[in-house]
C-alpha cells in the first residue's frame, strides 16, 4: 500500500485513462455489446411484458391496454394451469433424473473401474462413452420421432415386446394413456440429454487430481464412498450449473412434447406452458394473452433458477473444498 | 495482497456469467412475442380499368403471393402464375410456399406489409376473426367476368362463398370444393355383401358382422379425432334441423345439449362400448391410422373430408375403390333428409387490403376462376373447384371424386357448413376431449360437459370477436 499524499497522482491517473485509445477500446468491446444487448436482449423483454397487459392480436397494429386482466384470465384458465402443473412436474423430475444418472454413468467410466493400479473407469469405458452421447447428436425433433415409432400402439416396439412377453401392453401406447404419457414422454428427454451432461461431469471429475482418488482409495474409501464424499463436492459447480440448464429445458420441452404428442396428449396430461402459447398466439391470434403466459414462463424459470443456487448455498456449497 | 483470493474471484465473476447464461434462454421465452409498429405500405400505382383487366394491374410491379404448402400443393398457383405473366409480361410474379401461414406471416401483417394473396390454410392457418379487418372485400373479384367472359359469380356453386363471407363480406374465397362424408371401400363391401348404414341402429349391425370377421367398425388417429366431431356435428344437424346449427355456431349456453346433438353422442358411446372402434387412437398417428384403414382394413368406415384420397394415394389397397357416403342419422325421419351432407369450400384465398399490389392479387385469384386453371385443378388434384363443371363423368378415373358429386347432386338444396370451429380457433382444444371419448374414458356426459367448458370459454370471452351466424 502507497502511503498517503497521493491523490495528485491518483487525479493524474485519472486524466490519463481518457486517451483515445482507451475511449475506442471503450466504445467498441463494452458500448458496442451493451448496446446490442439492450436493443436485442432487454427490450424485448420490457416490450413482451408490455403486451401482456394488452388484448393484442398479433395481426394488427391496434394495442388496447387491459392492464392486469390477462394475468387474471391466466390463472382462472383450467387447461392454462394444468399446463402449468405438468411444466412444474418437468422442471422437478427431469434435472434430479437426468443429473443423477449422469453421474453414475460419468463416475463408472472414470473411476469405478478395477481397485487395482491406476484410479480408472470401467473396461470398454470409451466405448460406453462414445455410445451414451449418441442420443444428443440426433436432433430433438428426429428423437421424437424415433420414439413416437416406438411408443405406437399397433406397430411399436414396446408395445411389440410387452405383448411378446405376455403382458399386455397399454391399448393406446404409452404416450395415449394420460396415466403413463408423462412418464413416457419424461424417458425421451432423459434419454436424450444424459449422455451430454455425463461428458461434462468427465471432463469435470478428470479434472480433479488422481492423487486425491488415490489417497481416499489408500484410506480405505469404496468406490461409492468415494464418489460421495470425493467427486460430488469437487465437481459441485458442473452439478449445479448441469441442474439450472437442465431445469430450463425442462420448464420449456416444446420441441419433444410438440412432436411426441402435438394436441398435449391425452386428457391434456403433456400439454406445457410453451405449447399453450404456441397456440394461443398463433392459432387463437392472442398475442397479449400469449405474452403474459411468456412472462409468467420467465418469472417460474427465474424462480428455479434462484431456489437451485439457494439450496446449493444452505448445503454448504459456498465453502471452497478445493483448497 | 493474498494470491489466494484471485480464484475466488474469478469464480465469482463465473457465477455472474451463469447468471447471465441463465437469464438468456429465459428471454427466449419473452423475446417470442416480439412485434412492432404499423406502418401503411405505399401501394402500387393503377393500371388502367378496362374490360379484360377489370382491377386495373399496373403494367409493371411485382406480385407477391404466399400460397399454403399442404396435400395440394402450390403448383396449381403457378399454373395460373403462368397465365398472369403472358397476360402481363411487365410483372414480376412471386409465388412462396409456406407450411406455416400464421406464424410467417404474422410479422408482415403487423409491419403493414403483407403480401398480395395468401391461401390461408392449414393447421397453422390465421384466425379469421384476427385479420377480418385487414382483408380485401373479394365481392368485386365475383362480380367481375372471367377471362371467358362469364361473371364468375354465375360460375361457381351453391353456397361456396358462405364459409369466406364474414358479417357481410366477402373475405375470403375459398377455392378447393370439399364433401365431408363417410368413406368406405366398395369392392370390400361388395364382397362381404354389406351396405353402407343410414342410420346409428344400423352402424351398430353393421359393427357386429365387422366384429365376426376380426374388423372394427371404426378407427382414429390422436391429430384427427376431431372428424368424429365434424360427422356428430352432421348427424345432429340432420337430426335436429338448422337450429341445431345456428345454436353451435353462436356459442349458446349448453348448446351441446341439444337432443339432436345428445342423441348422437348417446349413439357413438354405445358404438365406442361395444369395442366397435379400434382401440388405440389415442397413441396413433393420425395418418398411420388411416393407412390402418386404407390399407390394413383393420376398420370399415372412417369419417373424413374428400382430400382423404389424395391424401392417402400412396397407402391405398389396390383395387380399394374408396367412395362416400352421407353421415347416419339416428331417426328414420330427421328433419333434414339424411341424403344431405356437409360440404366446405376450403383453401381460403385471401387479399390483404394493405398489400402493395392489391389489384394484382385479385387478378391471379379470378384467373385461378377461369376455366382453364380450374379444370388443371380438377385433373391433378383430382377434387373439384368451387367452380361448375370441371369434372367429367369419369372424374378422371377415380370413384372418390365421381362419388363427391353424386353425393352433392342428390343432396340438392340439403348442402350445409359451420365455421365456428376453425373461426375461433378450438379445434386443438377440442381434440382433447374427442380422444378421451373415443378411447372409451369418458361417456357422452363427459364429453358434453368438456365440450360446453372449451365453448364457454370462448363465449365469455370479451376479448374474442364474436360473429353472429344466422
Amino acid at each position: 500500500m502507497k502511503p498517503g499524499g497521493d491523490l495528485p497522482v491518483a487525479a493524474r491517473r485519472r486524466r490519463k485513462k481518457l486517451t483515445f485509445d482507451k475511449v475506442s477500446f471503450m466504445a467498441v468491446f463494452l458500448g458496442l455489446p451493451l448496446v446490442i444487448y439492450l436493443v436485442f436482449v432487454i427490450s424485448p423483454f420490457v416490450q413482451a411484458v408490455y403486451y401482456s397487459m394488452t388484448s393484442w392480436s398479433g395481426f394488427d397494429a391496434n394495442m388496447p391496454f387491459i392492464g392486469f386482466d390477462n394475468y387474471v384470465k391466466l390463472f382462472n384458465d383450467d387447461i392454462f394451469m394444468i399446463s402449468v402443473r405438468n411444466s412444474i412436474t418437468l422442471a422437478i423430475f427431469l434435472p434430479v433424473i437426468t443429473v443423477i444418472l449422469a453421474l453414475v454413468l460419468a463416475t463408472l467410466v472414470t473411476i469405478g473401474g478395477s481397485s487395482r493400479g491406476q484410479i480408472k473407469g470401467l473396461k470398454g469405458a470409451g466405448f460406453y462413452r462414445i455410445v451414451s452421447f449418441f442420443p444428443y447428436v440426433i436432433p430433438a425433433v428426429v428423437i421424437g420421432i424415433i420414439w413416437a415409432q416406438i411408443y405406437d400402439p399397433s406397430s411399436g416396439l414396446l408395445n411389440g415386446l410387452l405383448n411378446a412377453v405376455g403382458l399386455d401392453g397399454p391399448a393406446n401406447g404409452m404416450l395415449g394413456d394420460s396415466r403413463t404419457a408423462m412418464i413416457a414422454s419424461m424417458v425421451v428427454i432423459v434419454w436424450g440429454f444424459v449422455g451430454f451432461y455425463m461428458i461434462l461431469f468427465i471432463a469435470a471429475i478428470k479434472g480433479i487430481p488422481a492423487e486425491t482418488f488415490e489417497a481416499a482409495r489408500i484410506d480405505g474409501a469404496g468406490r461409492f464412498r468415494t464418489a460421495i464424499t470425493i467427486t460430488i463436492p469437487l465437481i459441485r459447480d458442473n452439478i449445479q450449473t448441469a441442474y439450472v440448464y437442465m431445469g430450463i429445458l425442462a420448464l420449456d420441452a416444446f420441441v419433444y412434447m410438440s412432436v411426441l404428442n402435438s394436441t398435449g396428449g391425452p386428457a391434456n396430461s403433456t400439454l406445457v406452458m410453451s405449447q399453450k402459447l404456441f397456440t394461443t398466439a398463433f392459432s387463437k391470434g392472442q398475442f397479449g394473452l400469449a405474452c403474459a403466459m411468456g412472462v409468467v414462463l420467465a418469472v417460474m424459470t427465474l424462480i428455479f433458477s434462484a431456489l437451485v443456487f439457494l439450496v446449493n448455498r444452505l448445503t454448504g456449497g459456498s465453502k471452497d473444498v478445493s483448497n | 495482497m493474498s494470491i489466494q483470493n484471485k480464484p475466488l474471484q474469478r469464480r465469482g465473476f463465473l457465477r455472474g456469467a451463469l447468471a447471465t447464461a441463465v437469464l438468456v434462454p429465459m428471454g427466449g421465452a419473452l423475446a417470442s412475442c416480439a412485434g412492432g409498429s404499423g406502418t401503411a405500405a405505399s401501394s402500387a400505382a393503377g393500371g388502367d380499368v378496362s374490360a379484360t383487366n377489370p382491377f386495373g394491374v399496373a403494367k409493371t410491379g411485382a406480385l407477391d403471393a404466399v400460397i399454403f404448402k399442404g396435400g395440394y400443393g402450390i403448383d396449381y398457383v403457378d399454373f395460373a402464375g403462368a397465365i398472369f405473366t403472358k397476360n402481363y409480361p411487365g410483372v414480376t410474379v412471386k409465388i412462396s410456399p409456406s407450411t406455416d401461414i400464421a406464424q410467417e406471416l404474422q410479422p408482415r401483417f403487423v409491419g403493414g406489409t403483407p403480401p398480395d394473396l395468401i391461401d390461408n390454410s392449414g393447421a397453422k392457418s390465421i384466425g379469421f376473426a384476427t385479420i377480418l379487418d385487414q382483408l380485401e372485400d373479394l365481392k368485386s373479384i365475383t362480380e367481375a367476368n372471367n377471362l371467358e367472359g362469364t361473371k364468375i359469380a354465375d360460375t361457381l356453386y351453391d353456397g361456396v362463398l358462405a364459409p369466406g363471407t364474414f358479417d357481410g363480406k366477402v373475405a375470403a374465397i375459398n377455392y378447393v370444393l370439399t364433401v365431408y362424408a363417410v368413406w368406405y371401400s366398395a369392392s370390400l363391401f361388395k364382397a362381404n355383401n354389406w351396405t353402407v348404414p343410414t342410420t346409428w341402429d344400423e352402424a351398430m349391425d353393421l359393427g357386429a358382422k365387422a366384429k365376426a370377421q376380426g374388423k372394427y367398425l371404426f378407427l382414429w388417429g390422436k391429430e384427427a379425432a376431431t372428424y368424429y366431431l365434424t360427422m356428430a356435428i352432421e348427424s345432429a344437424i340432420k337430426e335436429g334441423g338448422d337450429t341445431v346449427r345456428v345454436n353451435l355456431e353462436n356459442l349458446k349456453p349448453d348448446s351441446w345439449s341439444q337432443p339432436a346433438v345428445q342423441a348422437v353422442f348417446g349413439a357413438l358411446e354405445k358404438i365406442v362400448k361395444a369395442g366397435y372402434v379400434k382401440p388405440g387412437g389415442a397413441g396413433t398417428q393420425f395418418t398411420a391410422a388411416q393407412a390402418q384403414w386404407s390399407n390394413n382394413q383393420d376398420a370399415l368406415l372412417y369419417p373424413s373430408g374428400s382430400w382423404i384420397e389424395n391424401e392417402m394415394k400412396d397407402q391405398t389397397k389396390a383395387d380399394f375403390q374408396m367412395t362416400g357416403a352421407p353421415t347416419p342419422v339416428v331417426t328414420s325421419s330427421p328433419k333434414i333428409a339424411q341424403s344431405g351432407v356437409r360440404s366446405a369450400a376450403g383453401e381460403p384465398f385471401i387479399v390483404p387490403s394493405k398489400g402493395v399490389n392489391v389489384a394484382a392479387g385479385k387478378e391471379l385469384l379470378r384467373i385461378m376462376l377461369s376455366k382453364d386453371a380450374a379444370v388443371n385443378f380438377a385433373k391433378t388434384k383430382l377434387a373439384p373447384t368451387v367452380v361448375k363443371g370441371t369434372v367429367p363423368a369419369d372424374g378422371f378415373g377415380s370413384t372418390a371424386l365421381v362419388s363427391q358429386t353424386t353425393m352433392l347432386d342428390k343432396a340438392g338444396k340439403n348442402i350445409f357448413t359451420w365455421n365456428f370451429i376453425d373461426l375461433y380457433g378450438m379445434n386443438a382444444d377440442l381434440l382433447v376431449p374427442w380422444n378421451s371419448f373415443l378411447a372409451g374414458d369418458l361417456d357422452a356426459a363427459g364429453l358434453t360437459k368438456a365440450l360446453q367448458d372449451i365453448t364457454d370459454k370462448v363465449a365469455n370471452d370479451s376479448s374474442v370477436k364474436k360473429i353472429e351466424v344466422k
